[in-house]
Parts: C-alpha cells; sequence; structure tokens
C-alpha cells in the first residue's frame, strides 16, 4: 500500500456499512420472524390501506363540488405538503445532530483519508433517508388514493416519485445547516441548550401556525362570509415560494392531465443549489462544530435531592425505590430525553386550545348531540396522545438501560420485579398527564356528566394496557446500544404504535356503542329495556377486559423476553 | 464458595464452554486464564446469572443459580470487564441504587458508601457524573459496587485493564485483604504475571476446557516446565507463540 493513499471510491461506498447492517438485520432468522413479519406487515398494509381509503374517498367527495372541490384539493395537496415540509425540518436538525457530530462511526471516518466532500455526500444522504423515511410511507398510500379518485394518468405517480427526493432534501438541508451553524455558534457542551433551541422554536411555530389559520372561525355560522378570508389565509403570499406548493402545484398540474414543468424544475434545483450551499457551509464550519462536539467531558451535576425525598416517603420497596430514583435522575439529566416533553407541551396546548375555541353553541342545531360525540373524538385523541407519549417515553424504559443493563441481572431481583417497576414509573406520570388532558377538554366541551366520568374511568384503563404494552413491547425489543430516543422508529416501536392504536380503536368501539345508546334514550326520553342494559353493560365489561389483557399479556411477554437473553 | 460442576454452554454447534468444572473455597484467589475466545467470559457470565448454561450447575455458597438465582446473586459480587454503567447518575447515586438492589438502605447505606468510595480513592468524585470519569476510575467504581454488600464470593473479569500502576496495586492490595478475610475470588485475567502473584490456584481454559488446574507449582510440575518462564508454559498449553508467523508476515 502506498503512503498517503487516500479513499478514492465514489461517496455511496461510504454509506455500505449502513446498508450491510440493515441487510444483515434483515437476514437474521429467528423464531418467530415470519409470524412476526406477517403480523406486522399484514398491520401495515392495513394502516396504509385506511389511509388509501380515507384520501380516496375525500377526493371523490371534493368531485361533486366541481371548481370549487378541485381548489379545496389543490389547497389540500399544498397543505399536507406544508406539514411534511416543517416535520422534515425539525427532523433534519435533530437527525443531523446525530448524523453529522455524534454518531460513533465519525471517529473512524474522520481519522480516515476521505476526502470532506465525499464524507458529507454519504452522511447527507443518510440524514435524508433517516428523517424522510417515514414521510414517504405515509405519503405513499395517500397519494395513491388521490390518483386513483381521479383516474390519474401514469405521469402522476411518475410525477410523485420524481419530487420525493428534491421535497425531502429541500427541508432536510435546511434542518442540517441550522444545525451545522447552532452547534458553532452555541459551545457544544450545552448541546442541552442548542436542543432546547430547536424544541422550543419547534413548539413555537406550531402554535404560531395555528394561530395564524383560525380554524374555529369555520364552525361559526354568523362568520360563514368570513370563509372565504379563511382560505385567503390558508394561501398567503408567502406560500408560492415554498417547496411545499410547488409539490402540491406539480401534482395537481398533473391529476389534471397537463404538466407543470416549472415548479419540478424549481423544486430539483432549489434540492441541488441547497446541497452545494449545504457543502460549502459544512466545508467551513464542520471540522471546529465537531471538535466542539467532543469537548464535553465535565458536565454540570444537578442534585435533584427532592426526588429522594419523595421517593423515600413513598410506601414501597428498597428496591423499587431505588429502581425510581435512579430512573427520575437519569431521564431529568439526559437532555435528549426530556427535551422531547417541550413539542408534546405544545401540542397539548393546541390540544385545549381547539376544544376551547370550537364554540358548539353557536351551532344550535347539533350542538347538544354533536359535543358529546366529541367527547369520544376527544378520548380517541387523548388515546392516540397516550399512544405516541408512551412509544417515546415509555417503550424504551427497557432499552435506556443500556450497556448497563448488566447491573440489573447481575442482582438479586426478579426480572418480572424489574418490569413491573419500569411499569409503575412509567404509569402515573403517563396516567396524569392523560387523565387531566381528558378532564381538562371535557370540561371545556361541557360534556355531559356521565360521559365525564366514562371518558375519565375509561382513560384509567387505557393508560394501563398502553402503558404495559409499552413496558412489554419494549422488553422484547430492547436496543441498549442505540439511542433511545431513535426506539420510536424501530420494530418494535412500530409494532406499538399499530398494536396500540388497534387496541384505541377496539375500545373507541366498545366504550361509544353502549354510551351512545344511553346518550339517545335521553335525549329521546326512551326507557332502556333490560336486555339492553346488560349489553351495554357487557361492552364496557369487555373495554376493561380488553385493558387488562392486552396489559397483562404484553407485561409477560416483556418478562419472558428478559429471561431469554440469560439463553444467548 | 464457587462451584461450577460441569458446565456447558453450546451455541447451536459450537461448545463455547465444554465441560467445566472448578471450585473457588473461601478465602482462595482463583486464577482464570486463556486466550481470546477461550471461554473465559463466557463463564464467568454463567456463575453471575447473566447467562444459563446449557448444561451442569452453578453454586454460589450453597445457592444452586438456577434454583435460588436470587440468593445466588445476593451472595455474589460481579465485575465485569467493561464497566458500562449509568452515566448520568452520580458515583454516590450509583453506589446507593447499588446497594438499594442488594437491600441495603436507610441508615446503613451512607456510611458503607463512603467506606467504599475512600477504599478505592474516588471520594472526592461522589457528587461527579460517571459520564466524567476515566476509564479506570469506572473500574474501581465497578468493584466499589461489587464489595459494596459485603459479598462471600466474588468474580472479577480483567480487573486490571485500564488500570495505572496505582490503580492496579489498590486492587491487588483489596483483593489480598478481602481473601484474608474469607471471601472467594475467581479472577479472570491476561495479565500472567498478576495471575502468578496473586492466586493461590489457577485454572487454564482453552477451546472451552480446562486443560489445567492447581497451584503455580502444580502446574509447572504437571507440565514438566521447571523454572521455565510463566508465558512460556500458557502459550505452550493454548496453542504456540506464533512469532514465526509473524516473522514472515512483517
Amino acid at each position: 500500500m502506498a503512503a498517503g493513499a487516500v479513499m478514492t471510491r465514489p461517496f455511496p461506498f461510504l454509506l455500505l456499512p449502513w446498508v450491510w447492517s440493515s441487510r444483515n438485520r434483515l437476514r437474521r432468522r429467528e423464531p418467530g420472524d415470519l409470524l412476526r413479519a406477517s403480523l406486522v406487515g399484514g398491520i401495515g398494509i392495513g394502516v396504509c390501506a385506511a389511509l388509501f381509503a380515507g384520501s380516496f374517498w375525500v377526493t371523490r367527495q371534493l368531485l361533486a363540488y366541481a371548481e370549487f372541490g378541485d381548489y379545496l384539493l389543490r389547497l389540500g395537496l399544498s397543505w399536507l405538503f406544508l406539514t411534511f415540509l416543517a416535520f422534515l425540518a425539525f427532523s433534519g436538525v435533530v437527525t443531523a445532530f446525530s448524523t453529522f457530530f455524534l454518531a460513533d462511526d465519525l471517529r473512524l471516518l474522520l481519522t480516515a483519508p476521505i476526502a470532506s466532500g465525499r464524507l458529507f455526500l454519504a452522511r447527507f444522504t443518510r440524514t435524508v433517508g433517516q428523517a424522510s423515511w417515514m414521510v414517504v410511507m405515509f405519503l405513499t398510500p395517500v397519494l395513491l388514493g388521490v390518483g386513483a379518485a381521479r383516474c390519474a394518468p401514469v405521469a402522476f405517480y411518475a410525477a410523485g416519485v420524481l419530487i420525493v427526493a428534491p421535497f425531502a432534501m429541500i427541508p432536510v438541508a435546511a434542518g442540517t445547516g441550522a444545525t451545522l451553524l447552532l452547534v458553532n455558534v452555541l459551545p457544544a457542551r450545552r448541546a442541552r441548550d442548542l436542543l432546547a433551541l430547536v424544541g422550543i422554536g419547534f413548539a413555537a411555530a406550531l402554535v404560531l401556525i395555528l394561530r395564524f389559520i383560525q380554524p374555529e372561525r369555520l364552525l361559526r355560522v354568523e362568520s360563514l362570509p368570513d370563509i372565504a378570508d379563511f382560505f385567503a389565509t390558508l394561501q398567503s403570499p408567502l406560500t408560492p415560494l415554498l417547496p411545499s406548493f410547488w409539490a402540491g402545484e406539480l401534482l395537481f398540474a398533473e391529476l389534471q392531465g397537463g404538466h407543470d414543468l416549472l415548479h419540478g424544475a424549481a423544486l430539483w434545483t432549489t434540492a441541488l443549489a441547497c446541497t452545494v450551499v449545504l457543502s460549502a457551509e459544512d466545508r467551513r464550519w464542520h471540522r471546529a462544530g465537531y471538535s466542539r462536539s467532543q469537548e464535553a467531558p465535565k458536565a454540570r451535576v444537578t442534585p435533584l435531592g427532592v426526588i429522594d425525598r419523595v421517593a423515600h416517603a413513598l410506601p414501597v420497596s428498597t428496591v423499587r425505590r431505588q429502581l425510581l430514583i435512579k430512573d427520575a435522575k437519569v431521564f431529568l439529566r439526559d437532555v435528549s430525553q426530556w427535551l422531547q416533553l417541550l413539542p408534546l407541551f405544545a401540542l397539548v396546548l393546541l390540544y385545549l386550545y381547539n376544544f376551547r375555541t370550537l364554540d358548539l353553541e353557536r351551532i344550535p342545531y347539533m350542538s347538544g348531540f354533536l359535543k358529546n360525540v366529541y367527547a369520544f373524538v376527544n378520548l380517541a385523541m387523548a388515546g392516540f396522545v397516550l399512544a405516541t407519549v408512551a412509544v417515546r417515553f415509555v417503550f424504551p424504559a427497557v432499552s435506556t438501560e443500556g450497556a448497563a443493563f448488566w447491573v440489573i441481572r447481575s442482582s438479586p431481583i426478579s426480572l418480572g420485579d424489574f418490569l413491573w417497576s419500569k411499569f409503575w414509573i412509567g404509569l402515573i406520570p403517563v396516567l396524569l398527564f392523560t387523565e387531566g388532558l381528558t378532564v381538562a377538554a371535557n370540561e371545556l366541551m361541557g360534556v355531559d356528566p356521565f360521559l365525564k366520568i366514562v371518558a375519565a374511568v375509561a382513560v384509567v384503563f387505557m393508560t394501563g394496557a398502553l402503558v404495559g404494552l409499552a413496558v412489554g413491547l419494549g422488553a422484547c425489543y430492547p436496543r441498549f446500544g442505540a439511542d433511545p430516543t431513535q426506539a420510536a422508529g424501530s420494530y418494535g416501536g412500530v409494532t406499538f404504535m399499530i398494536l396500540a392504536v388497534l387496541y384505541v380503536i377496539a375500545t373507541i368501539v366498545l366504550l361509544g356503542w353502549p354510551s351512545s345508546l344511553w346518550l339517545f334514550s335521553r335525549i329521546r326520553r326512551i326507557q332502556l329495556s333490560a336486555m339492553r342494559e346488560f349489553l351495554m353493560a357487557a361492552s364496557f365489561t369487555l373495554a376493561m377486559a380488553l385493558s387488562v389483557v392486552t396489559c397483562l399479556v404484553a407485561m409477560r411477554a416483556g418478562v419472558r423476553a428478559l429471561e431469554r437473553m440469560a439463553e444467548r | 464458595m464457587i462451584a461450577v460442576e460441569h458446565v456447558v454452554k453450546r451455541y447451536g454447534a459450537f461448545a463455547a464452554v465444554d465441560d467445566v468444572d472448578l471450585e473457588v473455597q473461601p478465602g482462595e484467589i482463583h486464577g482464570f486464564l486463556g486466550p481470546n475466545g477461550a471461554g473465559k467470559t463466557t463463564t464467568l457470565r454463567m456463575i453471575a446469572g447473566l447467562l444459563q448454561p446449557t448444561a451442569g450447575r452453578v453454586v454460589v455458597n450453597g445457592h444452586d443459580m438456577a434454583l435460588e438465582p436470587e440468593a445466588a446473586k445476593g451472595s455474589l459480587g460481579f465485575v465485569p470487564d467493561r464497566p458500562f454503567i449509568y452515566e448520568k447518575l452520580t458515583a454516590g447515586e450509583f453506589l446507593r441504587f447499588h446497594g438499594g438492589l442488594y437491600g441495603i438502605d436507610g441508615a446503613d447505606i451512607a456510611p458503607r458508601v463512603h467506606e467504599m468510595l475512600d477504599l478505592f480513592e474516588l471520594r472526592r468524585w461522589e457528587h461527579e457524573l460517571v459520564e466524567s470519569f476515566s476509564h479506570g476510575m469506572k473500574q474501581r467504581l465497578v468493584m466499589s459496587a461489587a464489595f459494596l454488600h459485603r459479598p462471600r464470593a466474588v468474580v472479577v473479569d480483567e480487573p486490571m485493564v485500564g488500570l495505572d500502576p496505582r490503580g492496579a496495586r489498590l486492587i491487588k492490595a483489596v483483593f489480598r485483604r478481602m481473601s484474608e478475610g474469607g471471601v472467594a475470588i475467581l479472577m479472570s485475567t491476561h495479565t500472567l504475571e498478576v495471575a502468578e502473584e496473586m492466586s493461590h490456584r489457577i485454572s487454564i481454559i482453552n477451546k472451552g476446557r480446562i486443560v489445567v488446574q492447581g497451584t503455580v507449582e502444580d502446574v509447572r510440575r504437571l507440565t514438566g516446565a521447571g523454572d521455565e518462564h510463566f508465558t512460556s508454559i500458557f502459550l505452550r498449553l493454548t496453542g504456540g507463540s506464533g512469532l514465526q508467523e509473524i516473522d514472515e508476515i512483517v
């Protein structure tokens, strides 16, 4: 080998370890793989089919409104892409922090004789892939649904494929650029400030978007003339300058049988320009930023003595108390863990804000019934929020033990005790959060007292089931070596989300049917028959049983999975 | 006391540990030697309850690890080969947590934590996060945890890796004092001088099987090595020096 040898292979060579690792993961055969793949694949196909059917139905409905329908579809596409644009930009910031500064393989790559341009292209490609795969998975069935409903020509689908790459590259490049600058502007040892800034910025952006749109105006009958203004607001002067608008316009043109080369060209040229600018930024800032990101050996310690005092006041065993103290302190001291609470709080604010501003009394012919139906919409929403919180904060509970899990496994506590301790530690805060959310929303809506009680009790069972499911599946699919914040996107995380959504739907159906019977009987002042009352009680009982079984089966599977680790 | 009886660990057709038998008496330091991949760490992980043997049994202080895992683990201290611990806890918090896992709480824990931190020269780092520790400091902290609950038997995997000479001398002194106090210590190491200097008895494992067992003098006698350097005996027992290949490659 000659002295001064450098890497001459093109940049995709640097992606091979990632590709090979993924391939090896897929190749690794374990008992039950086929069953799991069939189950998850089947449910995944079901979710995609639902998205397809939803977008197909909406698009078909809009056909009935002729030109106004076209206008709404065009606007809808633009807003769909705008939502993804915001998601991709935020995802780009977070992913770039990991791929450009914190990834373990950077030590190897940065000490190897690789031209910085090649390394940048490889890292950027990986960032785009990691940040956008979820958007692509979501977007595909939606666009297929739209295309099928409008009998779109082949060019529509071809355009959909062609715009995905540049549409993802632009916001991810913006996010990556922001990360490159922020790591250099702020001392890297204050990574927490950097991420906090991103989180707060994202939350603020959400609030601003909501204030900007004011969707509640649609529900005021007397303000119907303002609807024109409402749509005008959606079409702000800024919108045509955004890639989301270009993507929407291009697809809409193809849908109508025409072509929109201008917006297609705008997407591709902007994506390539962003890559060039980002590459220059990388040459200028990456080395210094990476160097700074290594300079944080001594972190500030927050004693968090209040956790010790609270834990000692609780009537629990020594082991559970120490597990609680450890988990709480590790969580609160790990910025990447708690920081994701910030966007969550923003979402909660929006959630409650929506219910406060939905002034249903102004739609007199439906307010009484509608707001009680909304109690179940609220419960379903709370279930989905709960699933999201659980996948992010509870599912990684076992994985966060990381390489230190030997401490637990070599100590004299049973793995069942350990896992149930994780369950209780996850349950209490999540229950307080979801119960608070549901009660507050129902209070703001002025829901019927009976439904308030049903919802409040249902949340207790739903929280138990979903926390148990998250802890159990988190133990079945632990990722000790990986970043726990990424667990939601893992095989186990996706499986949890699919099962959680199915559970929430089943529970809402089991609770909604008897509640609607009761509601109708009250509105129409009809006495319920004994058989009906029995069926109602059976439905409520079934919902409770489903929750208990979900929790217990998942927890038992989790304990077994942990015990089986000793066999490997 | 640690007793390993005809223990086997198979991964498919491959036997990582094949019919291993060894016993560490109270007060004994037992050196566990072998080349890389010989089965040392697998054996130690089975003793610590991290892995289940395919066959055979492990008994710690009279408790069968398969039948009474909690009692067996409760009387054992374990120091793994790599000191992974919770990075976001301070040294003091980690020891209090570890004590809690072994049922030590309340008024007993604070003085014991200070004792161990003093013993392993970590007291001034008590309130610092583990993430800022060097490898050697983490190693000493893990050892503090292993001895915190006054175990009657200790399993240590590569204790000297990453320790500076002062740290290594400290660990040797602690092990000697513990063995004088009746603690059974099973210590895996690649540092043959350490094994020779500290062990009452040694076992050498190769390709999953114990190839020789006894005191250092027994091993010399059994292999007919006389005054030969211990490294040469080890290489002879575990499969040659490989030096001729090195010459060819270089």
